[in-house]
């Protein structure tokens, strides 16, 4: 553990900038938005800026990316391909515990499993995480409720912590030790520890009511849904409000599904694309010969929930798929985000009140 | 740091959006959380813009028919060949068919063209009926040729109404906003002859026979009327007219309307109750090519301001426009007897300051609009130029092919092109600033993010060459100086500007004058001291019946699976895949009736039946859904071409768009 001055935190990302490309929290000026980042002058980050509106799966999982471009001239001409990633050393500064969450969700699904997605691995290897505790938890977080918040547990190879004047650094990694030696931090006391778990203490009292009210619940939904408990006609009532965007993935640090494309270049030429895909779309789930077991949105909308609750990140890791950021519930236009369908299941809504 | 704030341009809803460009590419796309409107949200297709703007598929070079086939051009080559063909012909027979989804400063300029250099008012926009008809209402009734209301304000409304328009699907974060406000407590009522989204989101749903919605807004009315709900203080002291509408509906018995609408006199009652008994309350409809007709819109209009509900906070008459710039291109003047600014050309005054400005002597005399023209008068047309038409002028191929010239303006490559002689690019919205106006009277300012590609060049810029090479002096240093003259010209706009507009997050909404520098949220009656007038209204409630030789109804509307002929969409990954999936099932259209209909007919999913109507008959494949009625069936607009050629002959018909009710037969084939 180490201290180092509030105002001196980014000569952790001057540092870094050396050997890796730096991304972090940084404010857009005209709306106020936080976005995570790649920065050209690591003055850009802004530790104390809100939650990022997107979670920082665009720098693992770009929402379009060119995998592989080919060509091919017909006949008996040789096929040229061109797989099209390279590895980059990435630095994340000042992630916040849930977006650590869905990485570890993504590394798990992209890594973790029989096959080994080279595209992500790619883009992932060579890379030093920085997360920073929410010592003031954001409008719509419940991390509380998926045992991913307020503060970073495991992961990172900083965790960073205000605790006041000072921010507490944390190693996780011998490479997040080293750098603290490099730079000749001072060394924290265990009251600097015992400051931060106060604050961290402190942040999870002040979570909006639907979080501590509902801390055990999404566990108990998890059961429920897992178990078959979940009521038909709630899903028909959530899947009624679902106007299927695509939003709640694209915006969710821990879905991982994605469409192939092959777009034409030129004549002869070819890109081979990746795009986020989403489970709300109909044509997701369709088969080639026009059979979909999905088809109706209710069926289309309860299977996010059920990955997210039940499926293999429950089953075969012990965690919920949901990290608790809040984001689905933000940008969800048929306001079920995953707040609201927790509620719903746990009271059994079906219906809407006549005039 | 480059994600870049902007404005999506599918619907007319206006969402403010993040857009990440990194050299040529569009990298990704994410929606702006602090946006008046948006707040956050976006729909599938805002999601997926980037993969419109990154398409391959583009016009980028200038091209010329020779022999049947498009060869390249020099933009000199091709504008010269554009004047000339002008030149030589009368101003009437040259017609100027504007786009939606131009910027307003395109629009502007274009109206221009047509007035100032070609001399021709024969100028429309491509989806003309439905929304002038809002605006004529609106404008008549209020002075406001807008919608009346706020869509930032939908969540301080309590009573919501949605006539016959699939809301989630055509606008959808306005459909969502109305689905917030009814979570937090407001009311919807949803008519409709089809159970859309937004009628299973509704606190009501009214499932009125296809063809009724005039009547069964009348018979709202009427309720109010009889059950003394009118807000009379408002009536006498804000409005005029009444007399003459209250007396309208006397004419109207409750057996006439339950017997046509296939509703009960007392839902209409609750309904009636529900909104005068609100404080607040808005309506909503859809404008554009398929929208409501005038006296439709004259009952939801007479209905509100017999309640109260024009010309407050969190109140409003609300057409919602499908393009997104609709309202601007008529804010601009691309109708056959409008300057800017709703601006009449038989106003005299009007006409005289454009005449001093342009130091030109417009024609007074009102053009026609080209769809009609194309309609009614083949052949008076000699040379078109169109501007991104992607509302397909299918019914019209045939008039098309007796214009002599066709220009085809346009960014993206479409089917059009088969009809042009001649087509000129036009670089995509995010390659200049421009800006664009809502449905809610909302004017953005869209940054430019790149620069063209192929050295295409912007519409303005582009419009600027033709007007110079004809022999008018333009002199735009870019589009800030076109609005600048918009606002001199314009009195809804007359004190917007670039910096104004670059200052102000989430737009400026007109009228934007003297008296509201920072532009009007509402029509405020309070404090403009207006009134407002009663809407004049035919009286007459025909609701097509069925009979025993046609037992169906036939209602034709929008499928999600479409928007906007597709076109747009068709150059997409997702969103291509997802508006395709319907069209992958049923690749010849088809017709959705209820379970016991298709039990009737002994007819399963996908099987396909002719539809036999007085005018023509189609083959279509059945789909079974509970979203209709017994009695009614309901053919979704992409099927187009197939109903196109089924109402041959009757375009009165096809016109009505969304409103055609047709009487048909079904047989199993």
């Amino acid at each position: 553990m180490y201290l180092i001055k509030k105002n001196d935190i980014l000569q952790i990302a001057k540092a870094l900038s050396t050997e890796y490309q730096v991304y972090g929290p940084v404010i857009e000026p005209g709306s106020g938005q936080t976005f995570f980042e790649k920065v050209e002058d690591v003055s850009e980050i802004n530790l104390s800026a809100p939650i990022p509106a997107a979670p920082p799966k665009h720098i693992v999982f770009p929402q379009a990316d060119r995998i592989l471009s080919y060509r091919y001239a017909g006949g008996n001409a040789p096929v040229e391909m061109k797989p099209d990633f390279k590895e980059t050393p990435k630095a994340l500064f000042g992630l916040r515990s849930c977006d650590l969450t869905g990485l570890q969700c993504l590394d798990r699904f992209f890594l973790g499993q029989e096959f080994v997605d080279e595209v992500y691995r790619s883009l992932r290897k060579k890379m030093f995480i920085v997360t920073n505790t929410c010592v003031v938890p954001f409008k719509y977080c419940f991390c509380v409720c998926t045992d991913s918040g307020p503060a970073a547990e495991e992961g990172y190879d900083l965790n960073l912590t205000d605790i006041g004047d000072n921010f507490l650094i944390e190693a996780g990694s011998a490479k997040g030790k080293a750098l603290c030696e490099k730079l000749q931090l001072a060394k924290a006391a265990d009251k600097d520890l015992a400051e931060k778990n106060r604050l961290v203490d402190k942040s999870i009292t002040l979570f909006e009511s639907f979080s501590t009210e509902s801390k055990a619940w999404v566990s108990r939904v998890m059961n429920r849904i897992t178990t078959g408990f979940a009521k038909e006609e709630v899903w028909e009532y959530v899947g009624d409000q679902c106007f299927e965007c695509g939003a709640c993935s694209f915006v969710c640090p821990s879905c991982s599904c994605f469409n192939v494309v092959d777009t034409a270049t030129g004549d002869c030429s070819c890109d081979r694309l990746r795009t986020w895909d989403s489970c709300s779309y109909e044509g997701y789930s369709r088969m080639a010969g026009g059979h979909n077991p999905r088809k109706p949105v209710e069926d289309r909308r309860n299977k996010r929930f059920f990955c997210k609750l039940s499926y293999s990140q429950s089953k075969k890791y012990l965690r919920p798929g949901c990290v608790g950021c809040g984001r689905c519930d933000w940008v969800c236009p048929g306001d079920i985000g995953m707040p609201n369908v927790v509620k719903y299941i746990r009271r059994e809504t079906t219906s809407r009140d006549q005039l | 740091m480059k994600q870049q704030p902007g404005v999506c341009t599918f619907c007319g809803t206006g969402c403010g959006h993040f857009m990440k460009v990194t050299g040529t590419a569009v990298e990704r796309v994410f929606p702006s959380q602090n946006h008046p409107v948006s707040k956050g949200r976006l729909c599938v297709r805002g999601w997926n813009i980037h993969e419109l703007l990154n398409t391959a598929q583009t016009i980028n070079r200038p091209l010329i028919k020779k022999n049947g086939q498009f060869a390249i051009a020099s933009y000199e080559e091709a504008i010269a060949l554009l004047v000339d063909t002008l030149k030589a012909l009368p101003p009437t027979a040259i017609g100027f068919l504007a786009s939606p989804r131009s910027t307003n400063e395109e629009q502007f300029l274009l109206m221009k063209l047509a007035r100032a250099v070609f001399k021709t008012n024969t100028i429309s926009l491509s989806s003309d009926a439905g929304h002038r008809g809002c605006l004529n209402v609106l404008s008549r009734g209020t002075g406001m040729a807008g919608m009346t209301g706020s869509l930032d304000e939908i969540c301080k409304a309590e009573f919501l109404l949605v006539a016959g328009s699939d809301i989630t699907k055509q606008n959808p974060i306005v459909g969502s906003e109305i689905h917030l406000a009814a979570q937090a407590g407001a009311k919807i009522v949803t008519i409709d002859s089809r159970r859309t989204q937004i009628a299973k989101l509704s606190n009501t749903f009214l499932q009125i026979t296809p063809g009724a919605l005039k009547l069964a807004v009348a018979g709202i009315a009427k309720c109010v009327v009889q059950d003394g709900l009118i807000d009379s203080d408002f009536v006498r002291s804000s409005t005029k007219g009444f007399e003459e509408f209250s007396a309208s509906l006397t004419q109207l018995s409750e057996q006439e309307i339950t017997a046509k609408t296939g509703i009960s006199i007392e839902e209409f009652k609750l309904v009636a109750k529900a909104l005068s008994q609100a404080k607040t309350a808005m309506a909503f409809f859809s404008s554009g090519i398929s929208g409501l007709d005038e006296d439709t819109i004259s009952y939801i209009f007479n209905l509100f301001a017999m309640t109260g509900k024009i010309g407050k906070e969190g109140c409003g008459v609300n057409p919602i426009t499908g393009i997104n710039n609709l309202q601007g291109g008529y804010d601009m003047g691309c109708a056959p007897d409008l300057l800017s600014g709703f601006q009449s050309l038989s106003d005299q005054a009007a006409v005289k300051k454009f005449n001093t400005a342009w130091g030109v002597e417009l024609n007074i005399t009102p053009g026609r609009s080209v769809s009609e023209l194309l309609a009614e008068s083949p052949g008076q047309l000699k040379a078109l130029v169109v501007i991104d038409h992607d509302e397909g002028l299918v019914r019209d191929a045939a008039a098309l092919q007796k214009v002599d010239f066709i220009a085809y303006i346009s960014t993206y490559k479409n089917k059009f092109m088969d009809h042009a002689h001649m087509v000129l690019p036009a670089a995509r919205y995010i390659e200049e600033d421009g800006t664009f106006t809502s449905t809610d009277r909302r004017v953005q300012l869209s940054v430019k993010k790149r620069e063209p590609q192929n050295d295409v060049l912007p519409g303005w810029k582009l419009y600027a060459r033709i007007a110079e090479k004809a022999g008018a002096k333009w002199s735009y240093a870019g589009p800030a100086e076109v609005m600048d003259e918009i606002s001199r010209l314009t009195p809804t706009y007359a004190k917007l500007s670039y910096k104004k507009l670059a200052s102000t997050f989430g737009g400026v909404q007109w009228p934007c004058d003297e008296k509201n520098p920072d532009g009007t949220r509402r029509l405020d009656i309070k404090a403009a001291g207006s009134s407002i007038s009663f809407a004049k209204v035919s009286g007459a409630f025909a609701v097509p019946a069925a009979g025993k030789d046609f037992p169906y109804l036939l209602m034709i509307g929008k499928a999600q699976d479409f928007w906007h002929q597709n076109n747009l969409m068709r150059k997409t990954f997702i969103p291509m895949r997802e508006y395709n999936a319907t069209l992958l099932d049923y690749p010849e259209g088809y017709v959705e009736i209820a379970p016991d209909t298709a039990k009737a007919l002994q007819v399963r999913n996908q099987w396909q039946v002719k539809v036999v109507s007085p005018y023509g008959e189609m083959l279509l494949a059945v789909k079974i859904s509970a979203d209709v009625k017994p009695h009614a069936a309901y053919v979704p607009y992409f099927a187009r071409d197939i109903i196109a050629k089924a109402l041959t002959g009757h375009p009165e018909i096809f016109k009505q768009g969304e409103d055609a009710t047709i009487p048909i037969r079904i047989e199993k084939v």
